[in-house]
């Protein structure tokens, strides 16, 4: 078996090389990203930067409904339920109404005892 | 009296090399990881039954001769499927997509779709540290070319630094096709062992008050950019890069799909039927190329070896950069996030945030460690490009 001749310039260009255009690429998507950051919360502020000079009474220090906490909580409510919905977490339930017709069991028997009382 | 005897003789029992009889072995010690000790379950479980029914003589099911044929530009079988569909075993058929370079990108596709860039988005620094994280495939190359494997054998043994499965198995495929087999199963298991690489590197690397540090709450990202972000990405990375092309493009539609809500029945096959089908055919078929006589062999310890250098280097580069950020940044970032680069996701981030919390309980760094996360997915991806444009 003849031993492998490597070609070390070659091996150094490549690593040497490869890493810098990783690191340059990447980069270059940085300043992509942070432009698109930039061009797409301009788009979002520019109608509400309109808006106070049509309401001209409107008060300066009102707070983005981001920024309170009670809108947090309301977001994450939202966003539980929609969770929930969509994913079919929540236990799947029967929506029929029992009032009368009951059957006995070990879990209904409370609830019929209980009807018994109102006859 | 004459058939019973040629019934025996065909008994695989009859016909076992003792190195078929270890690979078997091995078989069973990587589905006894993958069932009682939970590594990398959904890969390692096929990848060792693709290993054990390989080994298995006279059941046929995989060629490798077939594929060495396929391989020589001498052979009549040169890069004739035809053979393949032909002659070949179950296997071998199904191997055609790992050869074709089908299976890694239709994984991507299903890792787009279940992967939420947000982080990075709100965060593009976390670019860098992913970029960084790559410091292991070049160096791991460089090791693996002094340790006399040619230029495109440590091509793709550097990539194992990537901590990515299918960006390994697609660069092996193009690069060092008789290298698949250790190459994938190497990933794969050092994948599983990030919780254990890791932490020691990351507590050698940083002291106690870095690891302490609290970052800052990422900016919310809108869907207008959740949305842009992956057609940006494709087209400058595929325009910069062709041959990352496959990977970046399918990674970037399955987000896309995610993202933009108005297919929301494409999304989820993407991460769940079509994800599925894929891994266990590619699990099966990485596992059948790891035949007895292309793994039981030095190169193959030596791969096993150089793929934790390869994690190991990758993971310091990340931190390292990260603490050359802090000198440079006002806000500081915690290095621990930097090891996430080697992607492994999201296992490195769940690293991250462990070992940060065991300095400060109050401290959550996991939605930090994201941002590195995914950008090392696209690292990788890129890398694996940069080496196919320069080795291929």
């Amino acid at each position: 078996m003849t031993p492998l001749v490597i070609n070390w310039s070659h091996v150094w260009m490549v690593t040497g090389l490869g890493f810098c255009m990783v690191i340059l690429l990447l980069v270059v998507l940085i300043f992509i990203l942070k432009l698109l950051g930039i061009v797409v919360s301009s788009a979002v502020k520019a109608p509400k930067a309109a808006a106070p000079k049509a309401a001209v009474s409107a008060p300066a220090t009102v707070a983005a409904p981001q920024a309170s906490s009670g809108a947090d909580d309301d977001l994450a409510a939202i966003a539980m339920a929609l969770h929930l919905y969509f994913n079919g977490v929540h236990d799947v339930e029967p929506t029929e109404i029992h009032i009368k017709r009951v059957e006995r069991s070990g879990w209904t028997s409370k609830l019929y005892g209980m009807n018994n009382l109102h006859r | 009296m004459g058939d019973i005897l040629e019934f025996f003789e065909q008994m695989g029992f009859m016909n076992m090399t003792l190195q078929q009889g270890i690979m078997l072995l091995l078989s069973f010690f990587l589905l006894f990881l993958a069932i009682k000790k939970q590594y990398e379950p959904l890969l390692l479980l096929p990848i060792a039954f693709g290993m054990l029914l390989t080994n298995l003589p006279g059941a046929g099911m995989y060629h490798s001769e077939l594929w060495t044929a396929f391989l020589d530009a001498n052979s009549p079988a040169y890069h004739s499927y035809g053979t393949i569909m032909r002659e070949g075993g179950l296997l071998d058929i199904l191997y055609i997509g790992v050869k074709a370079g089908v299976y890694p990108c239709l994984i991507f596709m299903g890792v787009g779709a279940m992967t939420d860039f947000g982080p990075l988005i709100a965060n593009p620094k976390s670019l860098l540290l992913g970029a960084a994280a790559q410091l292991g495939i070049f160096l791991t190359f460089l090791a693996a070319n002094a340790m006399g494997f040619t230029e495109a054998q440590a091509g793709s043994i550097g990539i194992i630094g990537g901590a990515d499965g299918p960006t390994s198995i697609f660069l092996t495929s193009k690069l060092a096709p008789e290298l698949l087999g250790p190459i994938a199963i190497a990933a794969y298991s050092y994948m599983a062992l990030v919780p254990v690489i890791q932490p020691p590197i990351m507590r050698a690397l940083t002291t106690k008050k870095e690891r302490a540090i609290k970052m800052s709450q990422l900016r919310p990202v809108s869907k207008t950019e959740k949305i842009i972000f992956p057609i940006a990405i494709t087209t400058i990375v595929a325009l910069i890069l062709p041959d990352a092309a496959p990977l970046i493009g399918c990674l970037m539609l399955g987000n896309l799909a995610k993202e933009c809500g108005v297919v929301e029945r494409l999304s989820k096959t993407m991460q769940n039927e079509l994800m599925n089908i894929v891994v266990i055919f590619l699990g099966l078929t990485v596992g059948a190329t790891a035949t007895a006589s292309s793994f039981l062999d030095w190169s193959t310890i030596k791969i096993l070896v150089m793929g934790i250098v390869a994690f190991g280097c990758g993971t310091a580069g990340g931190i390292l950069l990260a603490k050359l950020m802090n000198v440079f940044s006002k806000e500081k970032i915690n290095p621990l996030i930097g090891s996430a680069g080697v992607s492994a996701v999201p296992m490195a981030a769940r690293v991250s945030q462990q070992v940060g919390q065991e300095e400060n309980p109050s401290n959550f760094l996991l939605m930090h460690a994201m941002g590195p996360n995914v950008a090392g997915v696209i690292g990788s991806a890129v890398a694996a490009g940069i080496l196919l444009t320069m080795l291929g």
